[in-house]
Order: structure tokens, then sequence, then C-alpha cells
């Protein structure tokens, strides 16, 4: 099967800042890919261009077999950005039905996943309540119910569980796993090892530049390293400094 | 093009606008207490202007003249001596006073007539002015000529009539600039607040496209404007009374024109502000000359000739003479085609912007 994204040698600059730095890799459908690294990577930028949100300076974005940025996939990916950015004054099951009829769902189709996902994410009390009473776990799960409504192939997700407790974590990330299961392909950044390790392949951003992509276990043997924080200080090549915020 | 996501986009709008109860009232309520005041303040009795009036003596002429000031409705005429006249104006309990002497009216010779003006208040003085001027040759008339008649002019109207006054020369242009100021307004705090929370992003990146975003707040607000411009529409003629001519739905069209690019408008320059506070400091570029220039208040005509080729060079300047056209001369659409066409290419000029600022979303 064709790979969901294929990046060859994808660079980004703003104005003299060069985010993303001559970056190549491949993921396979079907896998959760984990994107780690310290704030200021580059992460955020590389998903904005996997979505289409910004344009490659240099090199060759590939998403589900088109050149990004293309409008003609959009309808295929879900993106969650790092801040909700959804309507504060609306209520999360007018948020809801907004994204879900962009992406052309409608009447008891539209319904029934509104249900699922409130159900799902644990907010089912909170549905007709407008999200400016939401706290910010409740706002990232909201986020999350409207990058997923509308049964994406690919999920791109910019740190989904900042600020969640870790029950509802695990849940996220059995719910995730389910996904990758059912064959849809789920691109998420990250700057936790714990989560780090949950995924299949996982890529170490640093300065824009990908130091290594492989499974979590072929990383460890690699560097020798049990740990993948040490994993990744070796391949950084610069032991003791902070991979990121605990 | 999807109109199933247009609508979705639409929706959202009214429905936020719905939650926003006191931006309704800042649409719907503001335009008619505006009304109101101006109704009142062009139609309500204030004080009326004084004129001390001192005969020095009594003459034919003189009770003439007296009469005839006697009958003007904005001003109140005083009898008074000549030294407590004078002092009263300088006091300014009065705001002139007019000394009458006792000459007797022949051929040939001119009554010496004496006018002081308080003369601080520009519009006191000229109301004293003109209705002295106005009184005097009428009254040499009356009193010199046999049957005692003085000409009379009775003025035929092809368009108001006698009872024409500011507030209807006002009010047809004051629904167009609500209707353009407040849908302005509106869209570049709401489109800019949508680039602030990040959710152009995820519209950028969702399968709508720039026509459909552009569109579907183009329908959410014009729904709004033309709801305002009925009940302006419907106030002003059942509550003020305001004089009109033509037909009412052609005054909510052409609203309907001006918001459409008013939308656009706010969509465009948002992309130029960074802050709510910067939104705000456009109203003195766009909307202040256009108070100004669009002959809401000064006939365009009587400005400056620079000042007039500005003034059509602004959309509001159309839209209110079209406005003007409909309301008061009756107008119908066949006359106003260069009209329609300068709103219209406006639009469309304002869309065509307001798209070229989405596409630099994908940076």
């Amino acid at each position: 099967m064709d790979a969901t994204i294929v990046a060859d040698e994808v660079s980004r600059t703003f104005g003299p800042v060069r985010a993303i730095d001559r970056l190549t890799l491949e993921i396979p459908p079907g896998v959760i890919y984990g994107l780690l690294g310290p704030s200021g990577s580059g992460k955020t930028t590389f998903l904005r261009m996997v979505v289409g949100a910004l344009r490659p300076t240099e090199g060759r974005l590939l998403v589900l077999g088109r050149t990004m940025p293309d409008r003609a996939v959009a309808g295929q990916i879900g993106y969650m950005p790092q801040t909700a950015a959804l309507y504060p004054d609306l209520t999360l099951r007018e948020n809801l039905a907004f994204f879900g009829r962009i992406y052309g769902l409608r009447g008891r189709k539209l319904e029934d996943r509104v249900e699922q996902l409130v159900n799902d994410l644990g907010l089912l009390g909170w549905v007709d309540q407008p999200l400016y009473r939401f706290s910010s776990g409740m706002l990232q799960r909201a986020s999350l119910a409207c990058a997923l409504l509308h049964q994406p192939e690919l999920l791109v997700l910019d740190e989904p569980t900042v600020g969640l407790d870790p029950v509802l974590r695990r849940s996220l990330w059995a719910h995730f796993r389910q996904l990758a299961e059912q064959g849809k392909t789920l691109l998420i950044s990250t700057h936790t090892m714990d989560e780090a390790d949950r995924c299949d392949l996982l890529g170490f951003l640093r300065g824009g530049r990908l130091l290594a992509s492989d499974t979590p276990a072929a990383l460890r043997l690699q560097t020798g390293q049990a740990d993948l924080e040490d994993a990744f200080l070796a391949l950084a090549g610069q032991p003791g400094i902070p991979v990121g915020e605990p | 093009m999807s109109w199933q996501r247009v609508l979705a986009l639409m929706l959202r709008i009214v429905r936020q606008f719905r939650r926003d109860k006191r931006t309704l009232a800042l649409i719907l309520v503001v335009p008619v207490l505006v009304l109101s005041l101006l109704g009142y303040i062009y139609r309500g009795s204030g004080e009326p202007t004084r004129l001390a009036v001192v005969l020095e003596g009594d003459s034919p002429l003189a009770r003439q003249v007296l009469a005839l000031l006697e009958e003007t409705s904005s001003l109140q005429v005083i009898v008074m001596e000549r030294e407590p006249a004078l002092q009263a104006v300088d006091r300014r309990e009065v705001d002139g006073v007019l000394v009458l002497p006792a000459l007797p009216v022949q051929p040939g010779t001119q009554p010496e007539v004496e006018l002081i003006l308080e003369g601080s208040q520009p519009s006191a003085a000229g109301a004293i002015a003109g209705a002295v001027s106005r009184a005097l040759p009428q009254a040499i008339i009356q009193t010199m000529s046999p049957s005692g008649q003085a000409i009379q002019i009775e003025p035929r109207f092809l368009h108001g009539g006698p009872q024409f006054d500011q507030l209807d020369y006002f009010a047809p242009t004051f629904i167009g600039f609500f209707a353009f100021f407040f849908v302005f307004l509106l869209t570049s705090v709401s489109f800019l607040r949508e680039r602030l929370q990040g959710s152009i992003e995820r519209l950028i990146v969702s399968p709508l496209d720039r026509r459909e975003i552009v569109l579907g707040y183009m329908l959410g607000f014009t729904l709004f404007a033309t709801v305002q411009s009925i009940v302006m529409v419907i106030f002003t003629v059942a509550v003020l009374r305001i004089h009109y001519a033509g037909e009412l739905w052609l005054v909510v069209f052409l609203t309907f024109l001006m918001t459409v690019g008013a939308v656009n408008l706010g969509i465009f320059l948002s992309a130029f502000a960074r802050t709510e506070l910067q939104v705000v400091q456009f109203i003195p570029i766009v909307i202040t000359p256009q108070g100004l220039l669009s002959g809401i208040i000064w006939p365009v005509d009587s400005l400056p000739r620079p000042l007039q080729w500005l003034a059509q060079a602004l959309p509001l300047t159309w839209a209110n003479e079209a406005l003007r056209a409909v309301m008061i001369r009756g107008e119908g659409l066949d006359a106003l085609g260069l009209h329609l066409a300068v709103l219209i290419g406006f639009a469309a000029a304002m869309a065509a912007l307001a798209m070229v600022t989405l596409r630099r979303e994908v940076a």
C-alpha cells in the first residue's frame, strides 16, 4: 500500500529562520507516528504543512497521494491545532454541527457522530453549554472531537493530551490505537516520553532536522539506551540538555 | 462550490449573533434611537429666537413690520423701550434688537432702521436678519399699495412639498450609512477574531474554499443588515412620518448592495489589523470621510471641487444619491442604472480583494 505521507527533502523557512530543514520521511497507513521534540523544534510547522495550512518552501510533500497544499484531500484529513480554535460563544453541539456540516455530515449521521464522540470523550453533560464555560482540558477534548467527527483517513494532532489527567489520557490513547487498527493514520506531536513509547513509529525532531525515524524499540537498540529520553539525547549528541518540558 | 457548506457558515454566524444580545441591540436599537433623536431635534419645538422691537413712534409702516415679524413662527417678538432693550441684548436675554423709527413713508425717502444682533450664535443672528429683511420690504409694499395687497408667491414643488424638512432629507441616507458602518465594523471584528482564535486555520484546511468562506460571511451579515434596514424603513415611515415617494423595497435592496461591499471590505481590511483596537482605527479612515463627504448633511454639489471628485470615489455617495432618488423623488430601478453599476462594481472589487487576503492565509 502507498504511504500516507511522503516528505522528500521538505524545508520551510520563515524569513531567515529555517523551521524545517530538508526533512525526509515516509509514514505508512494504519500506524501512529509520533513526532517528538522540544518546543521550537518545528513540530507544529511540519504538521501545518501536512494539513495544507503552510506551503513548503522547498521539497515535495505528498499526503494521501497529493502534493500539498491541495484542497482535494482536505475532507480526508482531521486536524487538531495546538490551541482549541473553536467558537467560544457557541455550544459544543453547535461547534460540532458546524464542523460536521463543513465536512459533509448531516442529519441523523451527524447527530449519531456527535452523540458517540461526546460519550467517548466524557463531555456528555456539557454538550449544550457554550465553550467559554469549558476548562482548558475540556476545550482540548472538544477540539479533538471536531477533528475526529468526519472519520478522516489521516488524523493530525498537535499535542492532543496536554493538560489532561492520566485516566483520560490513557483512554484517548486506547481510542487512537483503535483508529489505527481500523487502518487510519495518525500523526501526533508530543514532548512527553511515555506517549512517545505508545507510538508505532517515532521521529526525533530538533532544530528543524529529523534526527532519526524508526520504531521505539529500534531507536533504543540503535542508541543502546533503555530510556527513550536518553536515546533522544544520544542522537542529539548533546547529553544533559533536557528534551522538553516534563 | 457547495451550498451546504456556505449555509453551514451562514448558520454559524447567525447563531453567534443571536447569542450576542448586546451586538444585536447595537444593530437594531441604536439606529432607531439615533433617528428618534434626530427627529426630536428637527421637529420638536426648541427655544425660539428672541427679538426685541423698539418702536420710536407710531407709524403704519412700523406697525406693519411688527405684525409681520410676530407672524414668523421661529421668532418670539417682545416690544421694549430702547434702553432696556439694549441692556437685554448685552445680557443675552434677547438675541437682537430692531429699532423702527417713526418716519413717514414717502417715495424717495428711506426709513433709518437699526438692527443690533447679539451675534455669538450664528443661527439666531441669521434667523433675525433673514426675518427682518423679509418683513421690511413687504411692509413697505403693503403700506404703499392702494389695495394693501402684497405680491404673494405660492411655490409649486416638483418633489417633496411644503412640509418637507431636513429630517426628510437626511433619513434616506442614514439607512444606508448605518448599514454600511455596522456591517463593516462587525465583519472586520469577527473575522479578526477568527484569525486570533485560530479557527481560520481550521477553515482553511477544511473542504471550505475561499469563495464559500466569503459567500457564507456575506449571507450571514447581510441577513442582519437587511433586517436592520427593514426596521429603519418601517420606523422612519410609520413613526417619524418621513416623506417617501418611491418603492420601499428598493431602499432595502440598495442597502443590501451596500452591505455586500461592506462585508468584503471588512474581511479585506481585517487582514491588516492584529488587534481589535486596530480595527477600530479603521473607522476614521473608512467611515468618517464617507460620513462627511457622501452628501448625508452637505450636498455633494456644495463641496469644493477637489472634494467633489473625492466624493465621487466613495461608494456611500452613490448609495445616498440613489436612496434619495428613490425615497424623495420616487425614481425606479430604470433611472438608477449607473448607481447600481457603481455599487455592484464596488461589491465585486471588495469581494475580489477579500479573496486575495484569504489566499494569503496559506502562507
